[in-house]
């Protein structure tokens, strides 16, 4: 079983980033691989619980996410009522007749305490209601359109932020004082500073209407993905850069550094092998933060590259005051932090030992 | 140790080899269409319904234009919005404008084939008025007899509400009251004819590609929502045939984005450009500009001091010189002074306060204030905008100059405004009007006691009776003196508003584009257009 564990983990990873080379190239992901990463990911996550008697952890913290998506759910609704503007109000002024007709076909005519427990009620059930400006259109199958593109790109950029950001921090770090380091940590510091609306049009500027590399808009292939992914990724990555540079050196001044190389290993099984692992455990509790920060970024990506997700819904529907949409799709957005976050722990608890539930 | 691996390694070569069985490229958004045959838009947005009954929107209306046909149409090529035919042939008033007869083509089809009929256009006004429906441009056919009463849900019985087909096939509508303007309303795609059988079989997605039909020059292809749409050239159209086999919508929201496709050629047609962009584009052969029967202008609580008093209305229309604003608005905007858009019937130069530092100050002395730090505190409310937050800029600098009065502005987002001007007005407000329909009526009214969009608190029975006078005739020079009167009364006598212009819209179009259309109604039929 152990063995296992320890084996079964590349499963879900090499199908994970089958699901990504499979995207990336523009097709359209078979539901067999989407279905087969999920399937082995819970299996593996399962079998970890059971080994290490998490499950009591596990359904504490699910019940707790249950709550928290509860007062969101109830905290919108509320807040959306309070703030001034209906989502019928417009620029020309409705008959009275006429809004009538309206209030009641969308039951805002009824008291605040029975619409919540409709829509309470409806959300149990997993119905969200129907948009009130896309007129007819379940919420459910506004998020079902969008929400898959959401992923794609928030998944590029999360891997772009790692890939980019990792290598970065550790190189930085093992050049610890050069000129090299000041360089990355400056490079760094600016990708944290610049805001995306900024480095977006810089970039299809440079890349797309000067070099003419890539697409400047829109979703359709691998020459659409880079630019929005890379510039929503750019970000979390300086911050990933900084972060792990900062935990390598403490790490690579811990006594247990300075007993592998005292045995004799070389720098770089010191690097890799110890060090590097080590100083994984600060980068990675990063995630589920860095989570809400993609796709709260995304909005302005989503917005500049006129990429079909769901945080320009996020902004408009408030704008709107399209009151299921906005439910909806924060709910979403909770849900995804919330399991963001619990993936997070978990990854932490594998890989750091130290780290105990209770 | 090795078995795992083995069994992993196995695993995913079975998955693979499934998924490269079922491997279909994604669907690329271009849909194999060739560029030259079809026309490619920026709808900026996702078309929010194509249930013309339920749309109030302009994109949809954009697409539901080239859809579908009403019952009478706008001449775009005349300079006064003339109408003619379409799926009425003729139609005529009798009874003093209180009753229209439209006589309706026999050979029109729908893109299935099932022939267009009378009761498909009572189905589509009964739709519309049903409280059921809860459609927000109901009160379109309010003037029609006992609709507004069937709306409210006061009468349940439709067949009591005025329009029927009679023996020769006509419809035949009864109104209220005479109203001389009655067919324009019905170029409005909220009253055009609907398929019952469709919404009854498929509910709200009546209006997908797989359960729609129509009738206009153009068919409903492909919707990819919140992706593109694409309309196909309808070969069974009774009219002129469209020259454009496709078209294609983008739904691109953000400007910069769409301009750099546009100039990288990937449209042909980008509606709406913003004001700072004007200066650029102006010169350019893709730049379009046209008069839009649209208002622009300030309104004046008149039920809290100081503007319950008429002479500081007065003053502040006459201390604000309005070629000032219209040079910050650009784009060729013209300054109005009177109520009724340039290039719509009733517009007319010379009513209205012009810009008079003197007469300002004299009405103010008059009023009172001959100590200027006792004016009370005076707020410009507008909703964000980088325009209108440079005009009333402008208005706090002007008056502040002429008058030495310190104004404050204040913006607000745009439903807490909306909320704002319901609830508590504010002593100055900004808003705009666009015509639903090229008839002065629908500017006139909006300042009349009993409409819904005056804010100001301003009710004077003598201009309600004129407004109400003006739309039951249907002499056109008699029309014209009694919106002349009408129009003084508002922005000379009373001074319960202040018009600051009227409004131009800026859009641009490739150069392989022929025959655009251009016109002060942002009407954008396709079927004219041709590609070179």
């Amino acid at each position: 079983m152990k063995s296992f564990l320890k084996r079964g983990a590349w499963l879900p990873v090499l199908l994970f980033w089958a699901c990504v080379v499979w995207t990336f190239l523009g097709y359209d992901l078979p539901p067999a691989l989407l279905g087969a990463f999920l399937v082995t990911a819970l299996l593996y996550f399962s079998f970890y619980v059971v080994e290490n008697s998490l499950g009591w952890f596990v359904l504490r913290r699910t019940l707790e996410a249950l709550f928290t998506i509860f007062v969101i759910a109830s905290l919108t609704f509320l807040l959306l009522r309070t703030i001034p503007g209906g989502p019928f109000d417009e620029e020309k002024a409705l008959p009275p007749e006429v809004k009538a007709n309206i209030e009641a076909k969308y039951g805002l005519d009824q008291p605040l305490l029975t619409q919540y427990v409709i829509y309470m009620g409806n959300l149990a059930h997993g119905d969200l209601g129907e948009s009130y400006k896309y007129v007819g259109r379940p919420i459910t199958e506004i998020i079902a359109d969008a929400f898959p593109t959401s992923i794609q790109l928030g998944v590029y950029a999360l891997l772009v932020a790692y890939l980019l950001g990792l290598p970065l921090g550790v190189i930085a770090a093992s050049r610890h004082g050069t000129w090299m380091d000041s360089a990355l940590m400056m490079a760094a510091i600016s990708g944290v500073s610049l805001p995306s609306f900024l480095v977006a049009p810089l970039f299809v500027i440079l890349f797309s209407f000067t070099l003419g590399w890539f697409e400047p808009a829109l979703w359709e292939g691998p020459s659409f993905y880079v630019l929005p992914m890379v510039v929503l990724g750019i970000r979390p990555a300086a911050g990933i850069a900084r972060l792990t540079r900062a935990s390598v050196l403490e790490v690579i001044r811990s006594d247990f550094i300075r007993t592998a190389k005292s045995k004799g290993l070389s720098e770089r099984v010191v690097l890799f092998k110890h060090v590097f692992r080590n100083s994984l455990i600060p980068v990675l509790s990063l995630a589920g933060p860095m989570v809400a920060g993609i796709l709260t970024g995304s909005f302005i990506i989503e917005l500049i590259f006129a990429i079909p997700g769901l945080a320009k819904h996020m902004i408009q529907s408030v704008t709107n005051r399209d009151y299921p949409l906005v439910l909806g799709a924060t709910l979403l957005f909770s849900v995804m932090l919330v399991v963001a976050n619990l993936i997070t722990d978990l990854l932490i608890a594998m890989i750091d030992p130290r780290v105990k539930f209770s | 140790m090795r078995r795992p691996v083995t069994f992993a390694f196995i695993t995913l070569a079975i998955i693979f080899g499934m998924s490269l069985g079922a491997c279909t490229k994604k669907n690329s958004l271009d849909y194999g269409l060739k560029v030259e045959e079809t026309l490619r838009i920026n709808l900026q947005e996702e078309p929010p319904s194509l249930d013309w009954n339920k749309a109030v929107d302009t994109t949809s209306a954009l697409v539901t234009l080239n859809l579908m046909d009403g019952l009478v149409d706008y001449d775009l090529k005349d300079p006064e919005g003339a109408l003619k035919p379409a799926l009425a042939e003729s139609w005529e008033s009798s009874n003093n404008s209180q009753t229209w007869t439209f006589t309706l083509r026999k050979d029109v089809k729908w893109t299935d084939g099932k022939a267009f009929t009378p009761q498909q256009v009572i189905d589509g006004w009964q739709r519309l008025l049903n409280p059921g429906t809860a459609s927000q441009y109901a009160y379109f056919l309010f003037s029609v007899k006992n609709a507004q009463k069937y709306n409210s849900g006061a009468l349940n019985d439709f067949s009591q509400v005025g329009v029927s087909v009679n023996d020769q096939g006509q419809l035949v509508v009864q109104l209220e009251k005479p109203q001389s303007y009655f067919p324009y309303l019905l170029t409005h795609h909220s009253t055009y004819p609907i398929r019952l059988d469709l919404v009854k079989k498929f509910g709200d997605r009546w209006t997908e590609p797989e359960n729609i039909q129509t009738l206009g020059a153009y068919k409903l292809k492909i919707w990819d929502h919140d992706k593109a749409m694409v309309l196909e050239r309808n070969d069974g159209y009774y009219g002129e045939k469209a020259k454009i086999k496709y078209v294609y919508g983008y739904m691109i929201n953000e400007y910069s984005t769409a301009m750099g496709m546009f100039d990288s050629g990937k449209l042909d047609f980008q509606q709406s450009v913003p004001a700072n962009e004007l200066s650029v584009l102006k010169g350019k052969p893709t730049f379009r500009q046209a008069p839009v029967l649209g208002t622009y202008y300030y309104g004046f609580n008149t039920k809290r001091a100081p503007f319950n008093d008429v002479r500081v209305r007065k003053a502040f229309v006459y201390a604000v010189d309005r070629s000032q604003i219209t040079k910050i608005v650009g784009g060729d905007v013209t300054p109005l002074s009177a109520w009724i858009p340039k290039g719509m019937f009733g517009y007319e130069e010379g009513v209205g306060l012009q810009y008079d530092v003197e007469k300002a100050k004299k009405l103010l002395k008059d009023a009172g204030y001959t100590d200027i730090s006792k004016f009370p505190r005076v707020t410009i409310g507008f909703n964000s905008n980088e325009d209108h937050q440079r005009i009333a800029e402008n208005f706090q600098a002007q008056i502040k100059k002429n008058l030495g009065i310190s104004l404050e502005i204040q913006s607000e987002e745009w439903k807490v405004y909306l909320s704002h001007l319901q609830t508590d007005t504010p002593s100055i407000y900004r808003l705009g009007w666009l015509a639903d329909y090229p008839d002065p009526d629908n500017f006139m009214n909006l300042m009349t006691s009993y409409s819904e969009n005056n804010h100001t608190g301003w009710k004077n029975k003598k201009y309600d009776q004129l407004i109400e006078k003006g739309a039951s005739i249907a002499d056109k020079e008699q029309r014209r003196h009694i919106y002349e009167q009408a129009q003084r009364l508002l922005t000379e006598e009373d001074a319960p508003v202040d018009p600051l212009y009227s409004m131009v819209s800026h859009f641009l179009v490739s150069e392989r584009v022929k025959d655009f259309p251009v016109n002060s109604l942002a009407r954008y039929p396709f079927k004219g257009v041709s590609l070179q």
